[in-house]
Parts: structure tokens; C-alpha cells; sequence
């Protein structure tokens, strides 16, 4: 009996401090939401890996660190930050603690941030690579296919195997994207060659993924690209006296004699733009912004020496059509891997079926999952 | 001068909590160093730290939400510590019954909640103690080390969920991305707050499961043939065998109950939490239990309150990273420190140390004495 | 598969199956002297980051190998102190150790991730990498690979032909017995597991100076539980350690090898493949210790029993 007794008075003292908690309600940050911000802008960034010194992460604090230097401007950051219950913790935190603007920089911050952002009505929410929006919470990403078709066309023409490696992160519509985009990039120069993936589930583990690529090396890949924020293929693809693309910032540093070029991210003038309409009050929510080469936010890597002047000619030639705005990735006729049309010709895919994108255009070897 | 040691024979009363009070001060020293070394405010660290978890109503509720989750796991977790079973495996478990869960959240979507969340309930706890059972099988039959299999069980129990969430049960509105479709409003736990008309943050409907399972385990060892059986076993399998208890029938039932209460949680966490299943529902509770488990000695109450310290432990940390840029990797380190020093402080509850000035004896090499 | 691809995989294997080998060897010398140590997978992951960070600052690699060997001997005279001392449970104890060392790696080079180190090249050796077939898979590799060919005749010699190894195994089989034969049971057994957790460093050094050349955290990636799981299959004997560790290389090379060639079979599922294959090869060899009866003779007699002070 006296064991029940304890039980009862502990449910009353989980309660007690469950209704403690209700006395006081969150205090929410203050700003009315579309005045025009005056005086100190405070943005946060939640990241979800450590910012270190190249990788995904670290491309948007670079972003961050330019919206720093604009006057009135105070950021934070939060890296390696754990997707699922706990990113919505930390965003609460900073929507809390006075936060205006949130960029939330992985996809599997999504749902957190929608909950936070339907909490918080007065803070500013931008989720990025997702596809979820709300009243006070967009969300952005950049056309990076743009700059895979662009090192797709350098890798179609530097193979000499015809057989292309790719090392690629997790099978969502993004990594899909790009592995899409850059090999219709090389087919668009060498129609013979194939792409061949191998999926690591890791978004930095260099071991891994460095074994990936070497095994991608193993069965005749001449050129390695990767979508990962390691630079572990790069190392294999050096070791090895064959080619490499980088991800995500100029990866020549690892790997310089397999360097030829890499898909960069540019993420300041985003930033810099969502920041002006942030103060000027023109910010709204519910949009997808999806910007690409002809704003600036992806571009390629400088060519490394070994990538011929002709080559990189024709690739520039094509990076001024981005540039200009012009976007013939997605154009038709696109067929899957088993053959099967999936973009009729002169049919241009829209947003929504890039963004859901998951199956593998042909001249992909290797499993979509 | 030498030191002596000797048996205790009876409890320490009070000095139990000197000892544990010591322990954690042993450790949040280490820490403070390495905060130190790692050029951080070592001091003011451990106040915000502290202010995080405790500071605010709304990190309480935050602590207590993931209080559900730890503690039954935990719960699970030291049921077969008591008999020496080493299961590391409730992260598996858990993994499981969140797959078990939303299994029935999409096969019967049309049930009502008063059938559809039993239904989660049980099918959460069957796959979670089906994966318990595993290396409890293994290890009557054939001796294989539970340590080991439990453990390769979680990351096969982790992939078996990605498996499915990157594949089948990947819900098509998803754009692709791995999670499935979000379960009808029946089969996820609501929130505390609207039904009782109190602002209680994220706190759900879920932590009466705690109470019960509480409740359950302590009537089940301490009212229960089977628990006083299962406390005898507490000496080893030999000594089981000898007394001729059922040793083979309980490794079964604590490994099937302690993965079922893990599935439990998994079940909970992914209804409640997320309201879908998806990767990130894993969040290394069942590491955690493990250590909430020893630290409460596989008592209920202690596991109750541990497991709210911990909690609140992950919900400081976190606010750490954000003022101090301090990685969240800290937590652990916190945690692995207060076991250390906790396991090592137990000794003194068992054991009394007294200095003796005396010669040493000719056998200085005895195991009894420490110089 | 082509001859060459063969080659290739074999060569993985070995590269694979190197910090494998050295942590396996390493909790076999603890687990011999009677010590169960679980902490091998945070010892891998803090002295991955040692290795790392010396030879980030120094330069050298050798310095760097030897740091991690001393950081993973630092480490487990933690888990010596805790259990050999203050009489802490084994089990919790290790798993603690995994805790903290895992977080404390985490903690320490979350500030350093992504930047490179030189380390160890892969170097052929003259005339015997152009053997046929056994050049290219065991003479094309790092100086931390020949290291982990001597590793296993070193622990053989030490626990089988010296009177260290015969204290030891003593310690593990009877501690009060080898008291009585005038030896020290508790140095022995810490000697046990700082030695051991010196080869597990090395191990963990393997991962950041000749596997990467590149410092990130999760180095370790459950290598260290595959150790513990090894021991067991290898029945406490170094040479079948061997096997085990190239088995898992040879597993975790395949199964990318299969996905470069273009398998249609879910990557979740072959990346399941070295943990099943942990188990089935723990079931395997605990039914062959069954079937044989040598199961009880092979692990130590007092293996995770803590040594009593009289009185």
C-alpha cells in the first residue's frame, strides 16, 4: 500500500511542476511583423554541421559573415546541431532570446521550423532546400543544378573511360537534382559516357566516403564528383592520379592536382537581399525563393591548370546563358534510366518536379535508393 | 601508512548523498577545465548551462517532454541490469517500435483514436520487444555475448527505419524527402495543454505512460514472485541455476519487456513528437538510458528523477551552444564524466576506507591493500 | 569481377581491416588480463583526434601515431582506475568511456573539422609489391599497414612466449591464484589495459593520419564495437583476429564496390551488412564453440570480474 501511496504522490508532484510551468507564458520577441525593422537587426543561423573549414555549413557562414559587415546588422550561429526534436529547441531558443530573422540552413530543420515559426508570429523564418512555407516563413535555395550541368560538361569532356564516379550523400530530390543535372551536363558533350553513384548516407565522413570513391576508382571512374562536404573523394581521386569536382566551396586546396572545378555556393547575395527587405519592410512570407547563376548564389570553381582552354571556353559559353538567365537544364526530351521519356521535347520541367525529383535520368548506373 | 579497506556493513545513510554530491562536483569540475582549455568562460558556462535547464518554465516543460522518451528506456534498460543482462540495445528497440507505430498509423488510418492508439501502443511494443528478444534468444541457445548482438542490433534496427522511410513508406506529398506521410490526427498524441486549458508548452499526453510504466515496475519487483525471482538473479547465471529459478524464462521476459517499453518510447516520440516517422526521430535516448540507469541504481524513483536531470542536462546544453558557440557534443561528455565519477564514488558505498599507520605486511603485493 | 577489380577489393580489405585489427589485438591484451574494456570505441575516436592534432601542430606523423597511442593508454587507465581501484562495474564503465571519450573527441575537434594533415603516404615496398596478386594487396600500402603486420606476432609473442604474458593470462584466468604465485594482479591487469589501450590508439590514429589525412568527428564510426565483437569470434587468439578484421574490410569494401558497379539493391540495406554480419559471425562462432565445447575454455575465467580487497 505505502509503495502506492509514493506512486500517487509522485503523479501529484509530475504535475505540480507540469502546472508550474504553465504560470508563465513564453515571452515572445516584440517587433510588430511588417513595420520596417529600425535599429539593431538580430538574425540567427542554425547550421547542422560545424561551420570548420569548407563544406556546406560552411559556404552559408560566409553568407552570414557578409550580412555582418552591413550596418546595424548583429548575427549568431549554432553548428552541428542535431535534425529532428532538438532543431526545434534551438530555434525556439532563438526566436526567444529576441531573434528577428532565422535562417534555418538544412532541409531536415524543416518541420521544426514551421512549428517554431507558427509559435513565434513576429520573428522572420527562412528555411532552406525544403518545400514548406508559412505567413512569416519562406523558404530559399539556390539553383546549384545549374553549376552541376556545368561541371558535368567539364567532367564529359576530360574522361577519358567514359566512366564517371559519384559519390553521393543521401538519395533525396536534391542530391538526385544535381546527380540529374550534371550527368545530362556530360551527355550534352560526350553522350557515351555513364555516371556511375555510389550512396554513402553521410553528409561528412571522410573514411567513408573517401572508400566510396576509391571503390568508384576501382571499377575505371576517371573523374570523381561528389555531394558531400568531406573531401575525401577529392584525396582518393589525387591518390590515385585521376580527376575530381568538388562540392560546395573550391575543394583545390585537398586535392590540387585533381581539381578540375566545383560547384560553389555564393549564399551573400541572398542574404544580403532578404536583410534589405527585412528593414525596409517588404519582407513576406509564404514564398519559395529559388535563386540561380543569374543572381549569383551558384557559380563554379576556378578550372584547375589541367582543364584545356577549349573546354573551358565552351563551358563559360554556357555558364553566360545561365548567367543571362537562360535555363535549358530540365528542357526535354529527358528520358529515365530504363529508358522511358519523362520531359517530352521543348517541354521544360517545373519547379515542383525538380523539386520531387526521384528517379535517375539515363546514363545513371546505380540504385535510386 | 596505509590505507584499509573493508566491507561495509551497514548502509551509509546520509553519506550516500555526500558521495553522489561529490561525484557530480568531480565532474562538473572536469568540465569546467575543459571548457577552460577549450578557451571558453568556464564559469559562466556552467551558469548558463544551469539557467538553460532550470532557469525558465518553459525549459522545464522542454526537459520534461524529453524526460519521456529517457525514462522508459531507462526503465527498460535497468530491468535486465538487474540480472546482470547487459541490453545496450534500447536505441534498437526504440528505432523498432517507432517503426511498429507507424506501421498501424498507415495500414488503419480510418480507425478511431480509441482503437488506433492502443493498436500503436501494442504494435510499438511487440516490435520492440521482438528486437529485445533477439539477443536474449541468442544468448540462451548459444552464448553469444548480449553486449555485442544488442548493440549490432541498433544499427541494423536504425538502417531497417531508413529503409523504409527512404522507401516504401515514403510519403509521395514529400517531394521525395524521407519521411512519411503524417499521421491521421487519431493515431498522434496530443498535447496536455488545449485539452486541460493550461499553457504547457509541448508536453503531451504521453507522459502518463510514465507514471504507469513507474507504477508497474515497481509493483512487479517488489509484489511479484516473479520480480523477487528476478532480484535473486541479480547474483549471476550461476547462482540462479543453482537456486533453480526460471533463469532462461527471465532473461526472455526482461529483454522482451525492456525492448517493449523502448518501443514504448519510440512510439510516443514519433506520435507525439514528430507526428510522422522519419530519420531524425532518433536522437540517442537509448544511449542515455543506460546511463540514467546506473546512475539510479535500477531503482523506479531514482530513474524518474535522473532521467529529468539528464533531460534537462541536453535542454542546457543546447542553449550553451547557442550563447557560448559551444558544440553539442559537450552533453555527452557531461554525461560520460557524471557516470565516471558516480561508478567510481559507488565504492564508497560499499566499502570503507580507513588509514592505518601500521608496517607493511610481508605480503605487500595482497590484493587487500592499496599503498 | 575482374582479376583487377579482385585486387583492388583485397587491397581495401587490408586498408579496411588495419584500425580493425590494432583495436581488436588491443582489447584482447585487456580483456586476457581479466578486464572487459566497451570504452574501445571513444578511445578510437579521442586519440583519431590526438593523432590528429599533434601531427596538425608538429608536423610529424610519427609523433602523431605515437599521441594517439599515449591518449588511448591515458584513457583506458581511466576505465583501470575505475574498476581496478574504486572496484566500478566493467560494463558501465566502458560504456561510460565510450561516452566520454566520443563526446570529448566531438568537443575538442569540432573547431578543426574538415582541415588536413600530412600523415602516412602509401609507399610500395621494393621488390615485393610486384609479386603477383600479393604485391598490389598488401606491399602498396601506408606505413601504418606494415606497422599492423607485425601487430598480431608481437601480442602471440607477449601473451604466449614471455612471463608478462603468462602473469597476464593468469590475472585473467585466476587473479587470487596468481597473487599467490607472488604476483600483482592489479598491476598486471592495468598494465593490460593501458597496453591495450595503447594498440587501440593506434587504431584510432590509423583513422585520422593514414585513412583520412582529414580530421572530422564520428571518426570512429562504430569501428570500435566491431573490435569488441571480434575478440569474442576470434577466441581470444591473434591470429584468428586477423581473419575477423579482414573479413569486415572485405565486407565494407564490397558492399561499395557492388554499389560502383550499379546494384539495384538499396543502400540501406547493404550498409546493414558489416553489422549483420557481426552478429551472424558472433552466432556462428558461439555455436561452433558449442558444437566443439571450447566455448567456456576460450574467454578468460575472470573476464569482467573485479578483484575483491580481503576483509
Amino acid at each position: 500500500m505505502k509503495q502506492w501511496l509514493r506512486n500517487l504522490g509522485a503523479l501529484a508532484l509530475i504535475s505540480v511542476l507540469a502546472l508550474a510551468g504553465c504560470q508563465k507564458a513564453p515571452e515572445k520577441a516584440a517587433a510588430t511583423a511588417d513595420a520596417p525593422k529600425t535599429g539593431e537587426l538580430k538574425v540567427g543561423f542554425v547550421y547542422t554541421s560545424p561551420v570548420g573549414e569548407a563544406g556546406y555549413s560552411w559556404a552559408h557562414d560566409q553568407g552570414r559573415k557578409a550580412i555582418e559587415k552591413l550596418p546595424g546588422v548583429k548575427t549568431s550561429f549554432v553548428e552541428a546541431v542535431k535534425e529532428g526534436a532538438d532543431a526545434e529547441r534551438v530555434i525556439e531558443n532563438m526566436a526567444r532570446s529576441g531573434t528577428d530573422l532565422i535562417f534555418t540552413t538544412s532541409f531536415g530543420f524543416m518541420d521544426s521550423t514551421l512549428k517554431v515559426a507558427k509559435d513565434y508570429p513576429n520573428v522572420k523564418f527562412m528555411h532552406c532546400s525544403g518545400f514548406k512555407t508559412a505567413d512569416n516563413m519562406d523558404n530559399y535555395f539556390g539553383r546549384i543544378y545549374q553549376a552541376r550541368y556545368l561541371t558535368g560538361m567539364v567532367a564529359g569532356y576530360m574522361t577519358k573511360s567514359n566512366i564517371i564516379g559519384y559519390v553521393a550523400a543521401f538519395p533525396i530530390p536534391e542530391v538526385i537534382r544535381g546527380i540529374n543535372a550534371f550527368t545530362l551536363g556530360v551527355r550534352s558533350v560526350n553522350p557515351k559516357a555513364q555516371v556511375r553513384v555510389v550512396w554513402t548516407k553521410t553528409w561528412f565522413d571522410p573514411a567513408l566516403e573517401k572508400d566510396a570513391a576509391i571503390s568508384l576508382l576501382d571499377v575505371n571512374a576517371d573523374v570523381i564528383a561528389q555531394h558531400q562536404d568531406s573531401a575525401g573523394p577529392q584525396e582518393a581521386a589525387q591518390q590515385r592520379g585521376k580527376y575530381s569536382i568538388g562540392y560546395n566551396s573550391d575543394m583545390s586546396a585537398y586535392a590540387p592536382k585533381a581539381h578540375l572545378t566545383a560547384a560553389v555556393w555564393n549564399w551573400a547575395p541572398l542574404y544580403e537581399a532578404i536583410v534589405k527587405e527585412v528593414r525596409a519592410g517588404t519582407w513576406k512570407g509564404g514564398r519559395a525563393i529559388w535563386w540561380g547563376m543569374d543572381k549569383g548564389v551558384v557559380d563554379i570553381a576556378p578550372f584547375g591548370p589541367m582543364v584545356p582552354k577549349d573546354v573551358q571556353d565552351k563551358v563559360l559559353a554556357q555558364k553566360a546563358e545561365f548567367v543571362k538567365g537562360v535555363d535549358k537544364v530540365f528542357v526535354g526530351p529527358i528520358k529515365d534510366q530504363s529508358g522511358q521519356m519523362k520531359i517530352p521535347a521543348g517541354v521544360k520541367a517545373e519547379d515542383k518536379e525538380l523539386l520531387g525529383m526521384t528517379w535517375f535520368v539515363e546514363g545513371v548506373v546505380g540504385s535510386v535508393q | 601508512m596505509i590505507l584499509k579497506i573493508r566491507k561495509r556493513e551497514e548502509s551509509l545513510g546520509w553519506g550516500v548523498l555526500v558521495v553522489y554530491l561529490g561525484a557530480l562536483a568531480l565532474a562538473l569540475a572536469v568540465c569546467a577545465i575543459l571548457l577552460a582549455l577549450a578557451g571558453k568562460p568556464a564559469l559562466e558556462g556552467l551558469v548558463i548551462l544551469f539557467r538553460g535547464a532550470f532557469g525558465q518554465s518553459y525549459s522545464l516543460l522542454d526537459a520534461l517532454v524529453k524526460a519521456i522518451p529517457i525514462f522508459l528506456c531507462a526503465l527498460g534498460v535497468a530491468l535486465s541490469f538487474r540480472m546482470q543482462i547487459w541490453n545496450i540495445g534500447a536505441e534498437g528497440q526504440f528505432a523498432l517500435g517507432a517503426v511498429g507505430a507507424t506501421f498501424v498509423a498507415l495500414s488503419f488510418p480510418g480507425l478511431p483514436a480509441l482503437a488506433l492508439m492502443p493498436l500503436m501502443f501494442l504494435a510499438a511494443m511487440l516490435a520492440g520487444g521482438a528486437w529485445g528478444l533477439i539477443p536474449a534468444v541468442l544468448r540462451l541457445r548459444l552464448g553469444v555475448s548480449e553486449i555485442i548482438s544488442s548493440l549490432m542490433l541498433n544499427y541494423i534496427g536504425i538502417l531497417v527505419l531508413e529503409y523504409l522511410v527512404f522507401g516504401a513508406w515514403k510519403d509521395p506529398a514529400s517531394f521525395g524527402f524521407p519521411m512519411t506521410a503524417e499521421f491521421v490526427p487519431a493515431g498522434q498524441i496530443a498535447h496536455m495543454g488545449p485539452t486541460l486549458g493550461l499553457s504547457l508548452g509541448k508536453l503531451h499526453w504521453g507522459l502518463l505512460a510514465c507514471p504507469l510504466a513507474g507504477v508497474a515496475y515497481s509493483v512487479f519487483l517488489s509484489r511479484t514472485r516473479l520480480g523477487f525471482e528476478l532480484a535473486a538473479c541479480g547474483e549471476g547465471e550461476r547462482v540462479a541455476r543453482y537456486a533453480q529459478l526460471p533463469y532462461g524464462f527471465l532473461v526472455l521476459l526482461v529483454m522482451g519487456l525492456g525492448g517493449g517499453l523502448a518501443g514504448l518510447a519510440g512510439c510516443i516520440e514519433s506520435s507525439a513528437t514528430l507526428g510522422r516517422l522519419q530519420p531524425t526521430v532518433m536522437a540517442g535516448y537509448g544511449y542515455t538510458a543506460i546511463v540514467v540507469a546506473w546512475l539510479a541504481r535500477l531503482k523506479p524513483w531514482p530513474i524518474a528523477f535522473t532521467s529529468f536531470l539528464l533531460a534537462a542536462l541536453r535542454v542546457g546544453v543546447e542553449v550553451l551552444q547557442l550563447e557560448l558557440q559551444i558544440p553539442a557534443a559537450f552533453g555527452q561528455i557531461m554525461e560520460g564524466a557524471i557516470l565516471l565519477c558516480v561508478i567510481a564514488g559507488q565504492f564508497f558505498l560499499s566499502y570503507s576506507v580507513t588509514l592505518k599507520r601500521s608496517r607493511p605486511v610481508a605480503a605487500a603485493a595482497s590484493k587487500g591493500e592499496r599503498a | 569481377m575482374s582479376p583487377e577489380l579482385i585486387i583492388a577489393l583485397l587491397a581495401a580489405a587490408v586498408q579496411g581491416a588495419a584500425p580493425i585489427l590494432f583495436a581488436t589485438l588491443g582489447e584482447m591484451l585487456s580483456e586476457k588480463a581479466g578486464v572487459l574494456n566497451l570504452g574501445v570505441e571513444g578511445v578510437m575516436a579521442l586519440s583519431a583526434f590526438a593523432a590528429f592534432i599533434v601531427c596538425h601542430l608538429t608536423g610529424s606523423a610519427v609523433l602523431g601515431l605515437f599521441a594517439g597511442g599515449f591518449a588511448g593508454a591515458l584513457l583506458c587507465g581511466l576505465h583501470a582506475l575505475v574498476c581496478q581501484v574504486f572496484l566500478g562495474n566493467q560494463v558501465v564503465s566502458g560504456l561510460a568511456l565510450t561516452i566520454f571519450g566520443v563526446g570529448l573527441s566531438d568537443f575538442l575537434g569540432t573547431p578543426y573539422v574538415g582541415v588536413g594533415t600530412e600523415g602516412f603516404r602509401q609507399f610500395a615496398v621494393p621488390l615485393l609489391s610486384h609479386l603477383p596478386m600479393l604485391g598490389p594487396v598488401l606491399f602498396r600500402q601506408d606505413a601504418m599497414v606494415y606497422l599492423v603486420y607485425c601487430a598480431p606476432v608481437a601480442v602471440w609473442f607477449l601473451l604466449n612466449r614471455t612471463s608478462l604474458g603468462l602473469g597476464l593470462r593468469a590475472t585473467g584466468e585466476m587473479p587470487a591464484a596468481a597473487a599467490a604465485a607472488g604476483l600483482n594482479p592489479q598491476r598486471l591487469r592495468a598494465f593490460g589495459v593501458m597496453a591495450g589501450g595503447f594498440l587501440c590508439g593506434l587504431g584510432g590514429a590509423y583513422l585520422s593520419l593514414a585513412h583520412t589525412h582529414l580530421w572530422s568527428t564520428g571518426l570512429s564510426g562504430g569501428r570500435g564495437w566491431v573490435a569488441v565483437a571480434l575478440v569474442i569470434f576470434a577466441f581470444w587468439r591473434p591470429g584468428r583476429a586477423v581473419i575477423g578484421a579482414l573479413l569486415f574490410g572485405g565486407v565494407m569494401a564490397f558492399q561499395l564496390r557492388l554499389q560502383a558497379e550499379g546494384t539495384n539493391v538499396p543502400s540501406s540495406l547493404l550498409l546493414m551488412l558489416p553489422y549483420a554480419l557481426t552478429v551472424i559471425v558472433l552466432v556462428f562462432s558461439a555455436a561452433r564453440a558449442k558444437y566443439l565445447k571450447t566455448g567456456h575454455s576460450a574467454a578468460p575465467a575472470a573476464l569482467g570480474v573485479n578483484i575483491e580487497p580481503e576483509g
